[in-house]
């Protein structure tokens, strides 16, 4: 009886010990739930032009070349590259073996169409196994190309495929979706069997599902992010990767309108502004790209002058009152907005809220759509509805100068850059994103833990 | 118009003036009584409108004392004691604290005024409330809050938690606000808030939002405005009287004395205006059925007054007309009764009068007939007794001598004779006038027929000539009458006219048409009349001749009167005579008579 009590103690251990090493190890298997503010009516990676779109597309859809923590291209479906003098005719050379997730083999073709069909204004050719693309201005890298835009799909028939590391299962578009994990992936199955989403959720649904155990992962807006940690709640931050800025809907006419804008700009508490309304969840914007993608610090002190900005509104007579408009879903926007008003009365500025399409300027977020800081700022300014800016040369020089010419135009007063923070459950192991805030879901796997 | 309608007219007047005054006077009793119940009602108003913002006011200033108590707000003001303001912690706790208790505004301000925290404008942080009381006052009271999109009024109260923190909020008086209010039925509150000089349409709210046509409003809020007192009004909305409304203004004054805002309590007059017009009708209703009754009691009162009066004038209008045996009833012993009676002895007075008159005028006729039968007798009676007398003288004195007198003695009684047949004869023509038979007669025909008959005698060589002129009317119409006793008539006209122009002189004889009459005029330019023989010169035997029977206008004037005309006489001495002869058409008498006649015959 002794001997089989021994027996039955080391048995006992033996399966304790695995159970707990296997908690700690990654390993395959499990549904990681997602609950995102964001409800899609479409899959279609041509018209991913949000940070949560784009995480979505590249789940399904591969680009031609990826961009790593620091920003540098490296290959993704396309093995190799190289660019013709100029920089603006691209060849890529397809990674051999990868096949879309219906069985059919990734062709030069396929991925030709795909771009073609995201890209209108591109010239993109085939060729045997490499492709083509002449972009419509030079470039110095291929980072365009790592745009979640650009996944390749295949269009047939209304469905979408892609080559990702998840195939879609289950999509109601605005609602929900599940994506399953694509088993034979170019670049190795994924830890987790499938993904299942749900849109359309405000943070307060989230974290109730988040705490009741009905999801895995989802989204905390920037000025919730400390409230969040004060919480205890596993919170992954992106680095500042979302600009809030006033945007002019139209160049001065006057110098004393360049003059007013320039106030407010002044008259702008951007810290107070972070530190209160954004509970620090960014930082204030002294440029349009944030320092940790561009390599230089501001292009203007982000700081308040009040003296200086009543100094200039003092020389003008009778400054025209503005309109300032904010997106009336974003309660955020409209706290900022609402001090921005206060902060511009302190100058003897005079501006009306509204959320009216029609306005003299307004509040707007612009996700960076890049760790490219070219494709950034490029990004940028055709979201903002702003002239293209010219980078002449590789180097930051010209990237700064480019910032600046886009600063000059006063058609933008950069406010502030966001953070992208999502809040984890205590099941979800090997969460990590880029500076960005793109996830890096292979290597996400569920482990125990209590929500 | 009659006797009886100028006195139904009277009557009417006189209850339609009585109704009418009566019907003023309640309409304008009405008027004031209901203008006195408007007023008390609208006063009752207020005082329950007043109640109903003083409780209000007593709710917010509870939640407010509560806010103060709460841990939350001690918290707070232990955390400011001990350090330098958190803004980011408080950002959104006043917003959440006003949300739990259904307030529209909330702040906490430390002992500066500057705000902590802020529901209204959480940005506000850090800012100074510049309108803050001194100390909190006890009771609400309103306050002009600054939101981003502008001001607006608020019932506020406020409260000091503890270590210099307050926290001063209320609920926005706005549509909202104005809708929990508990107002009776028909009437609405509106508030126009005074945050800009003069009035804005977009200022002035109701439980529904915006207020229909707001500039009806406008002299109200301008005179609340300029006089910072309580005014009342009544406005019109529309072309009817129901849809007015009187409008109580007051003015809502802040901590400061400052006027913030004019309450308008609105009094529907729909629901007088209809009584009022119900009220109308039913005496208008009223009214009509007094006045149709008055008539009918007038008329029949007009009636039994005037009757006897109609009656006499029936009886004064059959006498006028020679039915002298009129009789009155005498129904009564008043005034017309008694006026009756003296008409009825009138009457017989008159007729006892007339049978004298026409007994003194037989005997007169007698007389005159006597007396002209004398002389006309007496004129060949004369030369009969001288030839009786020569005869007979002849006869004693010589048998020769009379056989020589005889002859002529018995020619001269035998023509005196006959003159005295003649004369006996047209005393009975006279007597024996015959009545007209009728027929169609043209005038114009008949004259000149009477011309020619006495052409020859015109231009008579033993008399001087007379020149006779026919002056006819072509448009005269044909006239029924009997053509022979016309021309009887009209001959006997000229022959007066001929004896009346013995030196010459000239006949005219004329037609016109006047109407539905045809006259005739004979004119001489003879010696004339005088008015004493123009009045007498249709008397039967009255003549200004030496030698005639007096019968011969007394005959043309039985002739025309028995053609239902009138002749008269116009003359002046020395002038000459017209005669004017006015003759009907008579033309029915023709379907009459040839009625008769074929009545006859059958």
């Amino acid at each position: 009886m002794r001997r089989i009590g021994y027996l039955r103690l080391a048995v006992s251990s033996l399966v304790l010990t695995l159970c707990a090493q296997a908690a700690t190890r990654p390993h395959y298997g499990g549904a990681l739930r997602v609950q995102l503010r964001e409800a899609p009516s479409s899959l279609d990676p041509a018209q991913a032009d949000t940070p949560a779109l784009g995480n979505l597309s590249r789940l399904i859809f591969d680009t031609l070349v990826r961009l790593d923590d620091r920003g540098a291209t490296e290959p993704g479906l396309a093995a190799s590259w190289t660019a013709d003098p100029g920089g603006q005719r691209w060849h890529f050379t397809l990674r051999s073996g990868v096949a879309f997730q219906d069985g059919s083999a990734l062709t030069a073709d396929a991925a030709a169409a795909s771009l073609r069909a995201a890209n209108p204004q591109w010239k993109v050719f085939s060729d045997g196994n490499s492709v083509t693309v002449e972009l419509d201005a030079p470039a110095d890298s291929p980072a365009v190309l790592a745009l979640p835009r650009n996944g390749i799909a295949k269009r047939s028939g209304g469905k979408l495929v892609g080559t990702g590391a998840f195939a879609i299962s289950d999509w109601q578009a605005g609602k929900q979706l599940t994506l399953v994990a694509n088993n034979d992936y170019w670049d190795g199955r994924p830890f987790l069997d499938s993904i299942e989403m749900e849109f359309g959720k405000n943070y307060r649904e989230q974290t109730i599902a988040l705490d009741l155990g009905k999801a895995e992962v989802i989204e905390i807006p920037p000025e919730e992010t400390r409230h969040a940690m004060a919480e205890n709640r596993q919170v992954e931050s992106s680095a500042p990767s979302e600009l809030m800025a006033l945007e002019f809907s139209r160049t001065p006419q006057s110098d004393d309108e360049g003059h007013l804008r320039q106030a407010l700009g002044l008259s702008i508490d951007r810290t107070l502004l972070n530190n209160v309304m954004l509970q620090g969840g960014g930082e204030p914007a002294g440029s349009v790209l944030p320092e940790w993608m561009t390599g230089y610090a501001f292009l203007f002190s982000p700081g308040v002058n009040l003296q200086e900005a009543r100094k200039i509104t003092a020389a003008i007579r009778q400054p025209a009152p503005w309109t300032l408009a904010y997106d009336g879903s974003d309660a955020i926007a409209r706290v900022v907005a609402e001090r921005i008003v206060l902060n511009a009365r302190d100058t003897g500025l005079t501006l009306t809220l509204t959320t009216s399409s029609t306005s003299d300027l307004r509040l707007v977020r612009v996700p960076l759509a890049s760790m490219d800081s070219r494709e950034a700022l490029v990004d940028v300014a055709a979201k903002l509805g702003l002239p293209q800016p010219k980078i002449a040369g590789g180097g930051p020089e010209a990237l700064y100068t480019a910032e600046s010419m886009l600063l000059q135009s006063q058609r933008v007063i950069p406010l502030l850059h966001l953070r992208v923070s999502y809040g984890l459950g205590k099941s979800v192991h090997g969460w990590s994103m880029s500076p960005e805030g793109d996830w890096r879901i292979p290597d996400v796997w569920l482990g125990g833990g209590q929500p | 118009m009659t006797y009886r309608r100028k006195l139904l007219a009277v009557f009417a007047l006189t209850v339609f003036v009585s109704v009418g005054a009566v019907a003023w006077i309640v309409s304008a009793m009405a008027r004031n009584a209901f203008a006195r119940a408007n007023e008390e009602r609208t006063d009752a108003l207020v005082a329950q409108f007043r109640s109903e913002f003083r409780r209000r006011g007593e709710e917010v200033a509870q939640r407010i004392q509560t806010i103060a108590g709460s841990d939350a707000a001690t918290r707070m003001a232990l955390a400011l004691n001990r350090s330098s303001p958190d803004y980011g912690a408080y950002l959104n706790e006043a917003k959440n604290i006003a949300d739990s208790q259904q307030l529209d505004f909330l702040e906490f301000v430390d002992g500066q005024g500057t705000i902590i925290s802020s529901a209204q404008w959480p940005a506000k942080f850090g800012y100074k409330d510049a309108s803050l009381p001194a100390s909190p006052p006890k009771d609400a009271f309103l306050r002009e809050e600054d939101l981003p999109e502008g001001s607006a009024l608020g019932l506020c109260a406020m409260r000091e938690i503890s270590g210099g923190l307050y926290v001063i909020g209320g609920q926005r008086l706005d549509k909202n606000f104005l809708g929990t209010l508990e107002l009776p039925p028909g009437t609405r509150a509106m508030v126009y808030q005074n945050l800009l000089n003069g009035f804005s349409s977009q200022l002035l709210i109701d439980p529904s939002g915006t207020v229909q046509n707001p500039e009806r409003l406008a002299p109200l809020i301008a005179q609340v405005q300029q006089q910072a007192k309580e005014t009342e009004a009544v406005v019109r909305w529309s072309g009817s009287a129901a849809d007015d409304e009187t409008v109580h203004a007051i003015p809502l004054t802040g901590q400061d004395g400052r006027l913030l805002g004019i309450l308008l309590v609105g009094s529907s007059q729909r629901a007088f205006v209809e009584l009022r017009q119900h009220i109308g009708s039913a005496a208008l209703l009223a009214g009509a059925a007094g006045v149709l009754l008055a008539i009918l009691f007038s008329g029949w009162a007009a009636g039994r007054v005037t009757q006897p009066v109609e009656q006499l004038a029936q009886a004064a209008r059959e006498v006028a007309e020679g039915n002298w045996h009129t009789y009155v009833p005498v129904n009564s012993a008043d005034e017309l009764g008694q006026l009756a009676d003296a008409f009825n002895r009138m009457t017989t007075e008159l007729l006892g009068q007339r049978d004298r008159l026409v007994q003194s005028e037989r005997v007169a006729a007698w007389r005159e007939l006597a007396r002209r039968l004398a002389h006309e007798l007496k004129n060949p009676l004369f030369p009969l007794q001288l030839t009786v007398e020569n005869l007979v003288r002849a006869r004693e004195q010589s048998p020769q001598l009379f056989e020589e007198m005889f002859p002529e003695a018995a020619a001269t009684l035998l023509a005196e004779i006959a003159n005295l047949k003649a004369i006996i004869s047209r005393f009975g023509e006279f007597s024996k006038m015959p009545q007209p038979r009728f027929e169609r007669v043209q005038l114009n025909e008949l004259l000149p027929n009477v011309e020619r008959l006495f052409h020859a005698q015109f231009h008579s060589p033993e008399r001087a000539a007379i020149e006779c002129r026919l002056e006819l009317a072509p448009n005269l119409a044909p006239i029924a009458a009997d053509p022979e006793l016309l021309h009887r008539a009209f001959s006997n006209l000229v022959l007066n006219a001929m004896d009346a122009m013995p030196q010459s002189g000239t006949l005219s004889l004329r037609t016109r048409q006047d109407g539905g009459r045809a006259v005739v005029e004979i004119s001489d330019t003879g010696t004339g009349l005088t008015p004493e023989e123009c009045e007498r010169l249709f008397t039967p035997y009255y003549t200004s001749k030496a030698h005639g029977t007096g019968l011969g206008l007394a005959i043309v004037q039985s002739v025309i009167s028995d053609h239902g005309g009138t002749i008269s006489v116009r003359s002046k001495a020395g002038s000459g005579t017209t005669f004017v002869i006015e003759l009907p058409g008579n033309l029915e008498k023709l379907s009459q008579s040839s009625g008769a006649a074929s009545s006859a015959t059958s």
